[in-house]
């Protein structure tokens, strides 16, 4: 009989854990990138896809020979929504996997608490959503856009006449710091352009929140005194969405008496409701599935191949802006590491000004050397009838980020 | 496109100018030949830029009360398929689509068959879908059929009355054949009449709008405050007084029953949520933290029976909700069942062990459910008694879907008060929970109580899940809002009672519809907790503590 002793399973174990430890170095011919997407808890349904979308463009720029005669691998981990998680795995895959650049987060929360392992370990990560603005880190590439290139605009446009004229505005957000943030921007806005304060009224509920009856019965009150058109700008996440948005519907209130700007609204927020009485209501984003143009097609038809041949556990014909923006991240990256010719975060950090990258949305994304933004197109969608968005208003070009808003 | 923006912009205005003049009621003198609606410049035009796109609305409201019906008809078709978004705009005119996205359609003005290849579909922006609802709703109050539809279409016209002449509704009202429609009519022309320069019609304005209480009718009625009228003509005064204090009176009854409801639609929701977790608790002591995950499991097998119907009996489909009731009930009682005999039963002399125990299992179903289906919301099909609400009194809506709610935690309160109180095992479950050991000495076999009770917990979730299909997303994740406030409400009504469950519901639902309009969702949650934990420290056993004999 084999006697086991704990040193000899120690042994054992080190000998079989070996081959994980050593591999980096039999891998030579490969450049490694890290995702930071959760595949449960409260995000799973939206980050999730993220991950296939970060593969499947790695494997685009494999196929026409890799990066710097590399090929390109893609590293994926569970933080399970769980925030201070995401900073722990991201260390980890900083530190151990050496990844080249990470990409990763929805919530500002998790972006947030991921900041300092990158700052510490002068990683870079890309950041795939559009949000609060007020930050500009060396180690982050802000993909997506800040309020001044997304939320903005979609309010002005509301409030202009090609939209509603809008003179009142009720908030109602999740209690975190992208809605906190975003509200106060667009009040200081609103001040800025002279607005009274009694023109708005701000709400915010729990994370998960579902039972909305009260809040919109407010809404109800609040739309029908005096004073000018009323709308909604709506900063709550997740599942609250589409419980807020079908009592919304439920309590007989129509996009052309009381407008929604959803400003996390997505198409997979609408799967489940009958939007047939939500059809008119509004988001923004940098890109919305609608977008004309050949690269839009091509991109949707290559991500409905790669669900087919990769058995990808979500929609093959739902595609939403941050996914584009994750597609667009790895391409960022690989030409500012082409153009740099190594994977040295700094040399790569300096590669950044003058990128140009065209994009599926239409736009030509470009990189500057005052900040890690991006400038992107800015759309507006409205809600129709086959839970999608069509394209209401889209920019004539695109902006130049602003990343510090100037009201608040 | 090709063609230069300036040009295109040239064109439409001068298609818009054709429009307006054709649509105008006013022209018909100087082309008596030509009809008040213009089909092709009416279609031109809603393939314009938006403002001229909701000039066309406009001009068709204006001109709609000297229309011909068949006009009108046609005119109803093609603002329909606009908002449908079947209008392609090629560059030789505007084509109706069968379908979105169809290669070929009908051209608007003639009806020949023409290809719409690379034509433009026009989104309508906001501004302009409120013009061409309102359109739409004068169209089907003048033409339709069905006097639903035409109450609809007055329904529409209500929101924007301002915009729709008088004497379109006057062409309504005397072609009106339905009484109840007639008089609806009657009562929009007079409440539209508020600023008419006759004071009598004023005045009688102004009783209308009080006779349909609403925060809009007193904003329109406190706007009038303002009016010269106001000082000069007691007349006008004393109409106007009475009509804001009746107005306010009744606003202010529609929001006390608007908080009854909300509060008894939360509680309901609470109640069924906590029902079973109350018996499998009191009974057995297991605090099962797989409970929201029984609820999922409801709401699961009810978008199989729904998907069972849309596959055998599409005809038959509104149904699905209520022959879900016992598929849920048992899908859920079954996997209760289950996981007591294969995990619980070992584990009832260790409460922390059997809590480690129903959490693994609770981690299991949801992502069990999330590989094996995914974890998209589930898509359900809304049938009409559960779907929108009604407008009851001033400001005051039923929704259908909270409800349906309210009314299944009734039955389940009276299902789970007769099982315990009437039946054979609803004897043997309260005997096992006041003192089991006697109870297995007088021959009861508490294993099979404790089996049958878990199952009978478990499936009340399932019913649970049933009635927050119309409320909630479904989603594999769904369970995890529930379990905190069901245990809430299980401790603080006392373990073990039914009725302790059903009061602390009513009280913790109340107690947050009423503090949240003062401080917030956020303040409401944290409140409640708070006086939760105080209430236990007093009264440690709940609000109605079960007899039992240790």
């Amino acid at each position: 009989m084999v006697r086991v002793t704990r040193r000899g399973f120690i042994g054992t174990a080190a000998a079989l854990a070996a081959p994980a430890i050593v591999r980096p170095a039999w891998a030579a011919d490969t450049v490694k990138l890290g995702c930071l997407f959760s595949s449960s808890g409260t995000m799973a349904n939206i980050e999730g896809r993220l991950n296939y979308v970060v593969r499947m463009a790695a494997d685009a720029i494999n196929a026409k020979g890799g990066v710097n005669g590399r090929q390109i691998e893609v590293v994926t981990s569970d933080p399970a929504s769980d925030w201070p998680l995401y900073a722990q795995i991201g260390r980890q895959m900083l530190q151990q996997e050496k990844v080249a650049a990470l990409f990763g987060c929805w919530t500002s929360v998790s972006r947030k608490s991921v900041l300092p392992v990158v700052e510490q370990n002068d990683g870079l990560l890309y950041y795939p959503l559009h949000f609060e603005g007020d930050e500009n880190s060396k180690n982050v590439v802000y993909v997506n856009s800040p309020p001044a290139s997304s939320v903005l605009p979609a309010v002005d446009y509301l409030m202009g006449p090609d939209g509603v004229s809008a003179k009142r505005f009720f908030m109602i957000g999740s209690d975190y710091v992208w809605p906190r943030t975003i509200n106060k921007q667009l009040k200081g806005y609103w001040k800025a352009k002279g607005i009274p304060e009694t023109a708005w009224r701000e709400e915010y509920v729990p994370f998960g929140f579902s039972n909305f009856q009260t809040l919109v019965n407010q809404v109800r009150s609040f739309a029908s005194q005096p004073g000018g058109q009323p709308i909604v700008v709506l900063t709550v996440v997740g599942s609250s969405i589409p419980d807020f948005l079908r009592e919304f519907a439920n309590q007989g209130i129509q996009a052309t008496d009381v407008p929604i700007l959803g400003l996390d609204m997505v198409e997979a927020d609408l799967e489940g409701l009958d939007t047939a009485k939500l059809v008119g209501h509004l988001n923004c984003w940098a890109y919305l599935q609608a977008a004309k143009g050949e690269r839009n097609q091509a991109f949707l038809s290559a991500w409905a191949d790669y669900v087919k041949a990769k058995n990808v556990p979500f929609s093959a014909d739902t595609v939403i802006d941050p996914m584009v923006s994750a597609y667009d991240s790895v391409h960022l990256w690989a030409l500012a590491a082409a153009k740099a010719g190594t994977f040295d975060v700094p040399m790569v950090r300096q590669a950044f000004p003058g990128l140009s990258f065209d994009d599926p949305s239409g736009y030509t994304l470009k990189m500057e050397a005052e900040n890690n933004y991006v400038s992107r197109g800015v759309f507006i969608g409205s809600v129709n009838e086959k839970r999608g968005f069509d394209v209401l208003w889209q920019s004539p070009d695109a902006p130049k980020p602003v990343p510090f808003s100037p009201y608040g | 496109m090709a063609e230069a923006p300036g040009r295109l912009i040239r064109l439409h205005a001068a298609l818009l100018g054709l429009a307006l003049a054709a649509l105008a009621p006013g022209t018909a003198g100087a082309a008596p030949e030509r009809p008040p609606v213009d089909r092709p410049a009416l279609a031109a035009a809603l393939c314009g830029p938006p403002a001229v796109q909701g000039q066309a609305a406009e001009a068709l409201i204006r001109a709609a009360a000297d229309a011909e019906t068949a006009d009108l008809a046609w005119a109803g078709n093609i603002l329909r398929v606009l908002t449908e978004r079947r209008l392609a705009c090629t560059d030789t005119g505007a084509v109706i689509l069968d379908r979105p996205g169809a290669a070929e359609g009908a051209d608007a003005a003639t009806g020949a068959s023409r290809p719409a290849a690379g034509g433009r579909v026009p989104v309508l922006g906001l501004r302009q879908r409120a013009q061409v609802e309102t359109a739409l709703g004068v169209v089907a109050l003048l033409s339709a059929r069905d006097p639903e539809a035409r109450g609809a279409g007055l329904a529409a016209i209500e929101r924007r009355a301002a915009g729709v002449p008088e004497a379109v509704l006057a062409r309504a009202e005397t072609a009106e054949a339905d009484p109840g429609l007639k008089r609806a009519i009657m009562q929009v022309m007079q409440a539209a009449a508020l600023s008419s320069p006759d004071p009598a019609r004023r005045i009688g304005a102004i009783r209308a709008v009080a006779e349909a209480p609403s925060g809009a009718a007193l904003s329109r009625l406190r706007a009038l405050e303002a009016d010269p009228a106001y000082g000069a003509d007691p007349a006008f005064r004393a109409a106007l007084d009475s009509g804001i204090s009746r107005v306010g009176r009744a606003i202010a009854v529609g929001d006390g029953l608007a908080v009854l409801y909300n509060a008894l639609s939360f509680a309901s929701i609470l109640f069924m949520a906590a029902a079973g977790l109350a018996i499998i608790f009191g009974l057995m002591g297991v605090i099962n933290l797989a409970q929201g995950e029984f609820i999922m499991i409801g709401a699961y097998a009810t978008y199989g029976v729904q998907e069972l119907f849309r596959r055998l009996a599409p005809g038959a489909i509104d149904l699905y909700l209520i022959a879900a009731i016992p598929v849920a009930f048992l899908a859920a009682a079954l996997v209760g069942i289950a996981v007591e005999a294969l995990i619980l039963r070992h584990l009832y002399r260790r409460p922390l062990m059997s809590l480690l125990a129903t959490w693994a299992v609770s981690l299991f179903l949801v992502n069990g459910v999330r590989v094996a289906l995914g974890t998209q919301n589930l898509q359900f099909r809304m049938p009409p008694y559960v779907s929108g609400g009604l407008p009851l009194y001033a400001d005051f809506i039923v929704t259908w879907n909270r409800l349906f709610a309210i009314g299944f935690a009734a039955g389940t309160l009276a299902l789970t008060l007769l099982i315990l109180r009437a039946t054979p095992l609803g004897l043997d479950i309260r005997a096992v929970t006041q003192n089991r050991d006697m109870a297995g000495c007088l021959g009861i076999r508490t294993r099979r109580v404790d089996r049958l009770a878990f199952g009978f917990g478990s499936g009340l979730a399932g019913l649970a899940g049933v009635a927050l299909c119309p409320i909630y997303s479904v989603n594999p994740g769904m369970g995890a809002t529930f379990i905190v406030d069901s245990f809430m409400v299980v401790v603080l009504g006392g373990v073990g009672t039914v009725l302790g469950t059903l009061v602390a519901a009513i009280g913790i639902g109340g107690a947050n519809v009423a503090i949240e309009p003062l401080y917030g969702a956020v303040a409401a949650k944290v409140i409640v907790l708070v006086g939760i934990i105080l209430f236990i420290q007093r009264r440690p056993e709940g609000l109605f503590p079960a007899r039992r004999r240790r």
